[in-house]
């Protein structure tokens, strides 16, 4: 006896229901129950389905499928940080090299003015303003989107939640910390204003990827990491 | 299944062996053919079997497929070719490590 379309409905609002959030991970969990239940099928055909479920659910033991889903997620942030480490690299390699170097040699200039902190705030001040804008228009238009989609996979909410998070946090915190110490730059010696200078751009490089270059390629990295992306 | 702890440590090294001798297979398959190959004595907890999967999956020692099977996806893992000299390198790993292991419970069974 097979499980019917309706049942493996069923089972999808059964994952939903134990927080498993992810389309990619309710696929391969209903795909399991499904087996389990038709299995026990076979040894008694008068089983109900509630009572096969249950019986594969238990399987999983007290705490359900939290664990999967943690160590899921735990697996998940590894991959992402390998996308996002090969597309730094390529700021590493020639053309964008040269663009790494630019920016790396403007904030170790900067740093070298008396002004130094109040350049940097005011640059902060200026790319949050305009990320904060492009960030508007862009959920604007999801808005629209998102109705049609309930299917969402991990490294799409990723993808999203990083580019959602990553400017206000970390830049008001940049801004918060040049802001208390209103530090004298130019008074440090130049082998510190140059570990400075790599530190922030390094940031720049992180944000620029993981705010535009990831969310800009989303789907090619979807259909790189989940074949069935396709299939749905 | 009292003895499950020992198993437990290898489970990454059984999963790469089952991939090697079958191909591809999905979740499901994997944790029956444990059972049926160690006649119960070893069974492969569900809460262990994905997150062990998906960790080998990140590594870059396997790769994903899916298909359709009766109205659901199925996903089969398979070895990347790094999966297939990582499996070499763990089988001779835990083989040593069970030559380790007779000769501190029975030297009688030493070579030397």
């Amino acid at each position: 006896m097979k499980l019917t379309k309706e049942q493996i409905e069923e089972l999808y609002a059964f994952t939903r229901k134990h927080y498993v959030v992810h389309y990619d991970l309710q696929t391969e969990l209903v795909d399991h129950l499904s087996n389990g239940i038709e299995e026990q099928w076979q040894q008694n055909p008068n089983l109900s389905f509630d009572n096969a479920l249950g019986v594969e659910f238990k399987k999983f033991g007290v705490f359900g499928f939290m664990d999967v889903v943690e160590k899921r997620q735990k697996a998940m942030n590894k991959r992402y940080r390998k996308i996002l480490f090969r597309f730094v690299k390529e700021w590493f390699q020639l053309p964008k090299l040269l663009t790494t170097i630019a920016i790396f040699m403007g904030f170790f200039l900067v740093l070298h003015l008396k002004q130094a902190s109040y350049v940097l705030m005011g640059s902060i001040l200026i790319l949050v303003a305009v990320d904060f804008y492009h960030q508007f228009k862009r959920r604007k238009k999801e808005k629209k989107q998102k109705q049609k989609k309930e299917k969402l996979f991990m490294l799409e909410a990723m993808i999203g939640d990083t580019r959602n998070g990553f400017s206000v946090i970390t830049f008001s915190n940049v801004f918060n910390i040049v802001n208390t110490m209103r530090f004298n730059f130019s008074d440090l010696h130049s082998y510190w204003l140059a570990l400075i200078a790599i530190a922030a751009t390094l940031l720049c490089l992180t944000f620029y990827i993981t705010s535009y270059v990831m969310p800009s390629k989303a789907k090619e990295l979807l259909e790189e990491t989940y074949p069935e992306y396709n299939l749905i | 299944m009292g003895n499950s702890k020992l198993y437990k440590g290898s489970l990454n090294t059984i999963i790469l062996k089952l991939l090697e001798e079958k191909g591809k297979m999905y979740g499901y398959e994997i944790t029956q053919k444990v059972k049926e190959l160690t006649k119960g004595e070893l069974k492969i907890t569900e809460g262990a079997l994905y997150p062990a999967l998906h960790k080998l999956e990140a590594e870059g020692l396997l790769d994903v497929e899916v298909a359709k099977v009766d109205n659901r996806l199925r996903k089969y893992y398979k070895l990347t070719e790094a999966g297939e000299k990582e499996t070499v390198n763990r089988l001779a790993e835990l083989e040593e490590f069970i030559r380790s292991m007779q000769n501190l419970v029975n030297p009688k069974w030493s070579i030397e």
